[in-house]
């Protein structure tokens, strides 16, 4: 057990609605979403001394602080790379709170990534500078390869070859993630299940990946309230205690486009980060009850389970096929509905069903759930969390 | 022709695969048959100038190739209830448009057959769409 | 268009909603055998219940029914009414208008959706009542930035009973410019961002040269380059030029998004060359459902515009 495990939690969530066009800016879906967090936390906003969000936001911490109220801060930090910062965010803000360098520290992440700049159209046409970052798509984009479904489709084609996964194996993470939307009322496709064949009769693409292997695209804003466990142990909800909290930049590691280890099948990023969740908490995979899996396109979800031990390598379409990520089998995952079925807010919003996971309150709540294993974005720089109940 | 009748089919079930040859000459037969007279489908500078490559297949087309594919299946006691379609893209000349289609769904009440239908050229999907018949109940009469 | 001329063009475009498109217009002619026929022999349709009235009768009609899906044809205005224009002096007359001043000019149909409340016989006399419902935001598409039109046409009998329903959508769309003579898309390939330590490998290729980076201390090739090499921390480097032999070690065939310089479906691949690195690049030459892991291939060159030399690969026999 490290230092950093248990010594933080999770106090307080909130959420704007997620829709297609949120009809507000992204400074004040922010906003609704840390009031809404902050609330729930049972605190004021004035109790917020420390703000992360993601390189990727468009609404520093100072319009919100200056915004909400919250008057003085004195911990602000962002983490890098796209939805694999999701999970980072809430590693800061632990770090801040276990240290003491803060007390009341929120999380949060808000776009208008529907109504607004759409990711799922790429970067094509996107200016270009001269550094490094840029610089990297110059591989791929002349070449038409500059959508994060297409970047994806790679890792995914290599992994149906050397494991002998078919699209059907895709295409039943999405069924599973919009069955527990269909319950969810906050999840945009709730009533709305989907069977294989739907998937099967969905449009490419970009081949091996169809329309219903990719998430939605969507505003919204979520939040998040991290304060020390002691403290979390006075205010009104549960504590979601976390256990561990890990980044991971894996080796050769690109954006999106790490085509250049020597196997592309795994997720060594992810491994890096499982790794660390598993000896910062003392846990293994078998204590882990139920699981959020990062799941921006169904194909990346597979090599999830294989890097967290949750089975061996080629085998997590054996495992998807024998009902494990549903309630009631080994590892429920995605209760919410996932970035395919609630929304795709980044990640943020797995993490808050991790949160109501362990608090017992999810729609599709398992029995007896101690420990949740969260993930975030894949194919970038990543970071994950073990959540779990409090004692 | 024989007619299908309702109790025969189940869902899942997919109909035979039906190719159609995109002439020059269909595509502009088809669209004088159904009265549309628009240059971009006849008239190949024409349609250049407004941005397409070719002459094209029109809607009005589409949607009664869609017609005779699911009617063919089901037989001539078979009644159209709904043609809903999405066109993908364009229908040139010297392709081939391969249509295909599944029963999703079947309504006891009034006996009506819902299938997907789908119709693929080289460049991808021209048409996706639902098509609802109505059909005898029991054997062929 | 400046900001405020754009929110009046909007503004103007929203006040069609709900508009009737044209009044109640009956078709030119009733249903009738002949125009059947033309339609059933170029559709390639066989059913008999269209033309023979005994096989109409043996299924329980009473006599030859129309196609359902001829429904809209028996409502088309015809050839004098496409070539005298389209501004009547209806809704959708003005409507067309005012996109035209947009410069939305052409024209796709995009959806239809029928509801049919019966099958039509010979003699019956159809016509059709349409409202416009919404016109959207201008979107980009394949075709050109472009409005969809919706709008919902109501098929009516010559007792003004609704015979059918039609949920109809038209793109209006601003055409894209294509080049005299060939269908090769005029739009540019997204521009590599060249910088200085990437600068030789598209100076090279602009000469047909594909070359691989090399440490100079240690000699390990490595790609994509970099300042530095990660084996032995050399900054000294030259290149290795490549034989242009490799193995497709994984492929995508993309549909969509589209951009206007990549004709879907098109193929990127991730190549091996014999050297041992990998690569992003284009298959030419075969089909996107022939594409194989594994698959040799051979270096070729591309020149999609007067600034950019791209290697891309052909299937070979090994």
């Amino acid at each position: 057990m490290s230092g950093l495990s248990g010594r933080a939690a999770i106090a307080g969530i909130g959420a704007t609605e997620f829709s297609k066009d949120s009809g507000r800016s992204e400074l004040r879906l922010a906003c609704e979403a840390v009031l809404a967090a902050v609330a729930d936390a049972g605190l004021r906003p004035s109790d917020v001394d420390g703000m992360v969000t993601f390189t990727a936001d468009s609404s520093s911490e100072i319009h919100i602080a200056r915004s909400t109220g919250m008057g003085e801060l004195r911990f602000f930090s962002r983490v890098p790379h796209g939805g694999g910062a999701a999970c980072g965010t809430v590693q800061q803000a632990a770090m801040a709170v276990a240290t003491g360098v803060a007390e009341v520290v929120v999380c949060y992440r808000a776009f208008n990534e529907r109504s607004g700049q759409r990711f799922g159209l790429g970067r094509a046409d996107a200016p270009s500078g001269a550094g490094a970052d840029d610089a990297a798509f110059a591989w791929v984009s002349p070449f038409g390869l500059f959508t994060p479904a297409q970047w994806v489709a790679m890792f995914a084609r290599r992994y149906m070859h050397e494991y002998k996964a078919t699209g059907e194996d895709f295409g039943r993470v999405a069924v599973v993630d919009r069955k527990h939307a269909a319950t969810n009322p906050a999840a945009w496709f709730y009533g709305r299940p989907i069977t294989l064949a739907d998937h099967q009769a969905s449009r490419w693409i970009a081949e091996p990946l169809r329309l219903l292997d990719c998430c939605q695209e969507s505003d919204g804003g979520q939040a998040l309230v991290v304060v020390s466990a002691e403290r979390a142990r006075d205010l009104p909800h549960p504590p979601a205690l976390i256990l561990a909290a890990g980044q991971g930049s894996g080796d050769d590691q690109h954006m999106m486009t790490s085509y250049y280890r020597p196997e592309i099948t795994g997720i060594p990023e992810m491994g890096l980060v499982g790794r660390q969740l598993y000896g910062q908490s003392g846990l293994g995979p078998a204590d882990v009850d139920a699981a959020v899996l990062y799941d921006h396109f169904t194909p990346l979800v597979l090599p999830q389970l294989e890097e967290l031990g949750f089975c061996g390598r080629g085998e997590a379409r054996d495992f998807i096929a024998d009902g494990h990520l549903e309630v009631g089998g080994r590892l429920p995952v995605n209760t919410h509905g996932g970035q395919l079925g609630e929304a795709y807010i980044h990640g943020m919003n797995g993490i808050a069903e991790g949160v109501r996971l362990v608090r017992g309150t999810s729609v599709n709540q398992p029995p007896s759930v101690r420990h949740v294993l969260v993930t975030a974005g894949t194919g970038v720089p990543t970071s994950g969390l073990m959540l779990g109940t409090d004692r | 022709m024989r007619s299908r009748a309702y109790d025969e089919v189940t869902v899942g079930e997919t109909l035979p695969e039906l190719p159609v040859p995109l002439t020059r000459t269909l595509i502009v037969a088809t669209a004088i048959a159904s009265r549309d007279y628009q240059d971009v489908h006849h008239d190949p500078g024409l349609a250049a100038e407004r941005g397409s490559p070719d002459v094209f297949m029109n809607i009005l087309t589409t949607n009664g190739l869609i017609d005779r594919y699911v009617t063919e299946w089901a037989g001539p006691a078979a009644e159209v209830k709904a043609i809903k379609i999405r066109l993908g893209a364009p229908n040139y000349p010297g392709d081939t448009m391969v249509l295909t289609g599944t029963v999703t769904a079947k309504h006891d009440e009034d006996r009506r057959v819902e299938i997907a239908v789908r119709g693929a050229n080289r460049l991808g999907a021209h048409v996706t769409g639902t098509v609802a018949v109505r059909l005898p109940g029991g054997a062929e009469s | 268009m400046a900001q405020t001329e754009q929110d009046g063009y909007e503004k103007r475009l929203g006040e069609f909603a709900g508009r009737e498109a044209a009044p109640p217009r009956p078709g030119p002619d009733p249903v009738n055998v002949p125009m059947i026929r033309h339609w059933v022999e170029a559709m390639g349709d066989r059913n008999p219940v269209y033309l023979d009235e005994e096989a109409a009768r043996r299924t329980g009609r009473a006599g030859i029914v129309a196609p359902a899906s001829m429904m809209q044809a028996w409502t088309m205005r015809g050839y004098a009414a496409a070539t005298a224009g389209q501004d009547d002096g209806s809704g959708l007359g003005e409507l067309i208008a005012l996109l035209a001043e947009g410069g939305y000019t052409s024209v796709v149909a995009t959806d239809s959706e029928f509801a049919f409340h019966r099958e039509l016989t010979v003699g019956d006399h159809v016509g059709v009542r349409e409202i416009i419902e919404s016109i959207s935001p201008e979107k980009k598409t394949a075709l050109g930035a472009g409005r969809f039109v919706t709008t919902e046409r109501t098929y009516l009998d010559q007792h003004g009973e609704t015979v059918a329903v039609q949920r109809w959508r038209m793109l209006w769309f601003r055409p894209a410019r294509t080049p005299p003579g060939g269908r090769e898309p005029a739009a540019l390939r997204p521009r590599p961002a060249v910088n200085r330590d990437n600068a030789f490998w598209f100076e090279a290729a602009r000469e047909h040269r594909l070359v691989i980076q090399r440490c100079d201390a240690c000699g390990a090739l490595r790609h994509p380059p970099g300042p530095c090499c990660p084996r032995c921390g050399s900054y000294g480097w030259d290149t290795a030029e490549a034989s242009g032999r490799g193995r497709v070690y994984s492929y995508v065939v993309s549909h969509h998004p589209r951009h206007p310089a990549f004709e879907p479906p098109y193929v990127v691949a991730l190549v091996e060359l014999e050297e041992g690195t990998r690569l992003v690049t284009n298959l030419v030459g075969v089909a996107p459902e022939e594409v194989e892991i594994d698959m040799p291939v051979a270096l070729e060159w591309l020149d999609p515009d007067p600034e950019l030399s791209l290697p891309v690969f052909r299937p070979v026999t090994a």
